[in-house]
């Protein structure tokens, strides 16, 4: 069979960052490629490239025999690549059909509604996509929203589909649904790229796949005779390097446990589930995991922001289930969030209001609920120069600083107080090295000098790097926590994958 | 979008306040050229205005009369909008408190002696701050939105008026829906002696000193601020939204009764119907152009305040229409916005 698209020598660089290096890409007619990789693999930037959306620094694309020009989504569109996005683009107020019509967008002067329809039901049955052109979006469920954003694709007339973590939204029968819709747009010629990190649906739909780490492409196989070793040793395969060492401690008391742990978001879907540990002072446990598997709802409900729908938090032996997040903060727990722009820090506001933000309330930055700049201005002097902050003065806006400096506010804030127990959440997502440097130093001298650190990170290198114990979480659940020294990098990777899931339900 | 968003950075050069004056007096100059096409003489118009508005002191005190209520229920919306709950409903706020403080002051009466007064003033407070509160409560905990809430109660608030108005409250054979005239230990008392200069100017403007206060020197505005800057850093800074829309609704009720409170108590010694028409979106206005600053509502609310008396000083005396002021405000007011406005930047 004929090559419907080749994508040859792709390669784009962010800075210093080579984000594609020489990525080849073919994908045949009628067949479904499986696109694996951790995040920041390169993924990403390869299908804007093949959608336009990024141009590309060298390479080229051809696809049904003619080479397209980079950098023109139209171009893409028109040609017949569909890409379904992780995050829908669906008027919500409308029905199926209007959306479908505002995608097809140059049908001219009258709207052919009753065609289109027509249209959209002959699709929904031909492909068993259960979609009827007069509901209104809202009322659909997540599963069958997406169906309608592959219906928008199909009449655009998408002979390749890239579904980008189609699944990551998915009730499990909903995922069933979804693999059988791939299987007839496969039987009927179309090809489609699956981008997922869990490997049971790569082994269960994907005819080949191919993985990238580090923008090249690391490993490619036909599906055929495939295992799931061997696809998570391509994804996170690398030379284990020694465990740092340190002089070894008798482990800490046991300052933070979370026992069977349960959260749902507001869509109702489970975001934690199950969820158990234990953290002793003296010790970082890090915790591994491909983005969007209820990190943020872990760290969030641990530190009070989240309610927990089931399960227990004991802080110190203290059960804190109920407490709020200021009642925890007291008792010493910190909380690094991962965003640094409108969670953790407040742009507009000046330096010394950001390192009052959680305490404004407590002496020295208030008295009597009266400010206290001036009493306030000691420690926010110390705080700075203790964390090397570098900035034009404690009145400049936080906004103002590098990410670095600004991250080390974060720090003078929830270190300085000296945690007893120190939750970081991608506390280095996106610094430079020098930066990450001093966050993950000033987060192991906390260890050090006995705090205990739940530390979570989506950079697999940086959790073994600073774990002494190293865990994963997929799914909302938490597996696999051993000692570092103990660490097997492939268990690590099929873990991440949903390795847990998949032999629950097998 | 949040309603502290409408007051970021503009291309527009040099300090706020300059470009505050600057939008003013482009918009001057706009109905200049409008009061030109209409075969009239703007400086002449402008004059009259001017005239009209400090020609003589009994003048200027009906403009410091005028300017009181509006500075004390803009200091309550400003307040709001940089808590990012948007407050529209100033104008039921006063009127509530307008009613509440005169079924005191008539019931009262004699009863109650020389505490008829605070009396009538308390019970406003507690008018427009009840009517913010449930204003605020279906906001907070039946999910409605609030710009929805505050101005559909606005015209519950001006029907409760008349009605008690047509009804309980209304003096007989007067022709003319308002009560009798209060007694006299209800009235304000003057600021200046033998003039219709009540003390309510006073008022308004510790009011607003007082609300400047409180916004940069208090945990309570710091909470506020950090509301109208960040709803997940207010999360994570375990400051409640619930307490911080309770808060400044109250607050923006209590002034706003206050407002109502001194206007029946001090300027027509009774209630009438549509005694605060147009007050309280005049508030929003006012606040906007102070650019949401407690302290500039002072200018603000004195600037509106007076172009309205000179403009109807102007209107009787060479018969340019007074609603040209309303183009005067409007255009200020949209130069404001544009010349502090979006920008393309966040606050």
């Amino acid at each position: 069979m004929t090559a419907l698209l080749e994508m040859r020598g792709i390669s784009k660089a962010y800075g210093s960052v080579q984000a594609n290096a020489g990525i080849d890409l073919t994908v045949t007619a009628g067949s479904i490629i499986g696109l694996l990789g951790e995040n920041g693999s390169g993924k990403s930037t390869l299908m804007k490239i093949l959608f336009g959306m990024v141009r590309p620094d060298q390479g080229a694309i051809i696809f049904k025999d003619a080479e397209l020009a980079p950098g023109s989504p139209r171009e893409s569109l028109r040609a017949g690549i569909g890409m379904i996005h992780q995050h829908f683009t669906l008027v919500n107020a409308m029905t199926v059909a209007d959306n479908v019509m505002l995608a097809l967008g140059d049908a001219g002067f009258w709207l052919d509604r009753n065609g289109v329809a027509e249209r959209i039901t002959q699709l929904s049955r031909s492909y068993g996509l259960g979609i009827d052109p007069d509901t209104v979006v809202e009322n659909l469920p997540l599963g069958a929203r997406q169906r309608v954003e592959i219906v928008k694709a199909l009449m655009r007339g998408a002979d390749l589909l890239v579904l980008d973590e189609p699944t990551s939204i998915l009730s499990p029968p909903e995922i069933e649904g979804l693999i059988g819709v791939m299987r007839k747009l496969k039987a009927d010629g179309r090809a489609i790229i699956f981008i997922t990190h869990k490997l049971g649906e790569v082994l269960s739909v994907c005819d080949e796949v191919v993985v990238l780490r580090d923008g090249k492409v690391s490993g490619r196989t036909p599906v055929a005779g495939a295992t799931r070793q061997g696809l998570a040793h391509m994804m996170v395969g690398r030379t284990l390097a020694e465990p740092p060492q340190r002089a070894s401690r008798a482990p800490g008391p046991e300052r933070l446990v979370a026992r069977n742990l349960s959260a749902r978001d507001s869509a109702g879907l489970a975001r934690l589930q199950d969820a158990s540990f234990s953290l002793r002072g003296g010790e970082v446990l890090a915790l591994a995991g491909i983005d969007g598997n209820g990190q943020q709802e872990l760290c969030d409900t641990l530190a009070g922001l989240f309610p927990a729908l089931a399960g227990t938090i004991l802080l110190d032996g203290t059960d804190v289930t109920g407490w709020s997040s200021k009642a925890r903060l007291t008792a010493g727990l910190a909380y690094i969030p991962a965003d640094r722009s409108d969670t953790s820090l407040v742009q507009s506001m000046s330096v010394a209001d950001n390192l009052a933000l959680r305490d404004v309330a407590e002496e020295p930055f208030s008295r009597f609920g009266w400010l206290d700049a001036a009493g306030a201005r000691t420690l926010v002097e110390q705080r700075t120069r203790q964390f090397g902050v570098r900035m034009a003065g404690s009145d400049a806006a936080i906004g103002t600083l590098s990410g670095g400096n600004q991250q080390k506010v974060v720090l003078a804030r929830e270190i300085g107080r000296e945690p007893g127990v120190l939750i970081a959440f991608q506390p280095t997502w996106g610094l430079d090295p020098g930066a990450t440097r001093f966050v993950v130093d000033t987060i192991l001298a906390l260890r050090d000098r006995g705090g205990a650190v739940l530390y979570i990170s989506s950079e697999l290198d940086e959790v073994l790097s600073v774990g002494d114990r190293i865990g994963v979480i997929c799914e909302g659940r938490i597996a696999g926590i051993t000692d570092r020294a103990d660490v097997d990098i492939v268990r690590l990777g099929l873990l991440m994958a949903g390795a847990h899931s998949q032999a629950a339900a097998a | 979008m949040t309603v502290a968003a409408i007051m970021p950075r503009s291309p527009w050069r040099g300090g706020l306040a300059w470009r505050v004056i600057q939008s003013v007096v482009w918009s001057l100059v706009i109905t200049g050229i409008l009061i030109l096409m209409a075969g009239k003489n703007p400086l002449v118009a402008y004059q009259h205005i001017v005239l009209g508005a400090f020609g003589s002191w009994d003048r200027v005190i009906v403009g410091l009369n005028k300017a009181a209520p509006y500075m004390l229920a803009g200091v309550g919306v400003a307040l709001c909008f940089r808590g990012n709950v948007a407050n529209m409903g100033s104008e039921g706020q006063i009127a509530m408190g307008g009613l509440a403080a005169s079924i005191v002051a008539l019931i009262g009466a004699g009863a109650l002696g020389g505490l008829v007064l605070p009396a009538a003033i308390v019970a406003g407070i507690l008018g427009g701050a009840a009517w913010a509160a449930i204003a605020a409560a279906i906001n907070l905990w039946r999910g409605v939105h609030e710009v929805l809430v505050t101005l559909m109660m606005n015209f519950i608030a001006w029907l409760i008026v008349a009605e008690f108005l047509h009804g309980p409250l209304g003096e007989m054979d007067a022709g003319f829906p308002q009560t009798p005239m209060f007694d006299n230990a209800a009235w304000l008392p003057k600021l200046v002696a033998r003039t219709d200069l009540h003390i309510g100017i006073v008022l308004a403007v510790l009011a607003a000193i007082a609300a400047h206060g409180v916004l940069w020197h208090t945990v309570i505005g710091f909470r506020w601020r950090l509301a109208g800057a960040s709803d997940r850093a207010s999360h994570y800074a375990g400051v409640s939204r619930a307490r911080s829309v309770l808060g400044l609704m109250i607050t923006s009720g209590v002034l706003s009764g206050i407002a109502g409170s001194i206007e029946v108590l001090g300027v027509h010694y009774r209630l009438i119907e549509g005694f605060s028409l147009g007050f309280g979106f005049n508030a929003i206005a006012i606040a906007l152009l102070a650019t949401l600053k407690p302290l500039w509502v002072i200018p603000a609310a004195l600037f509106f305040a007076f172009l309205e008396t000179g403009a109807l000083s102007m209107q009787r005396q060479i018969g340019i229409p007074s609603s040209l002021v309303l183009v005067i405000q409007g255009l200020s007011l949209i130069f404001v916005l544009c010349a502090v406005g979006r920008g393309g930047r966040k606050v």
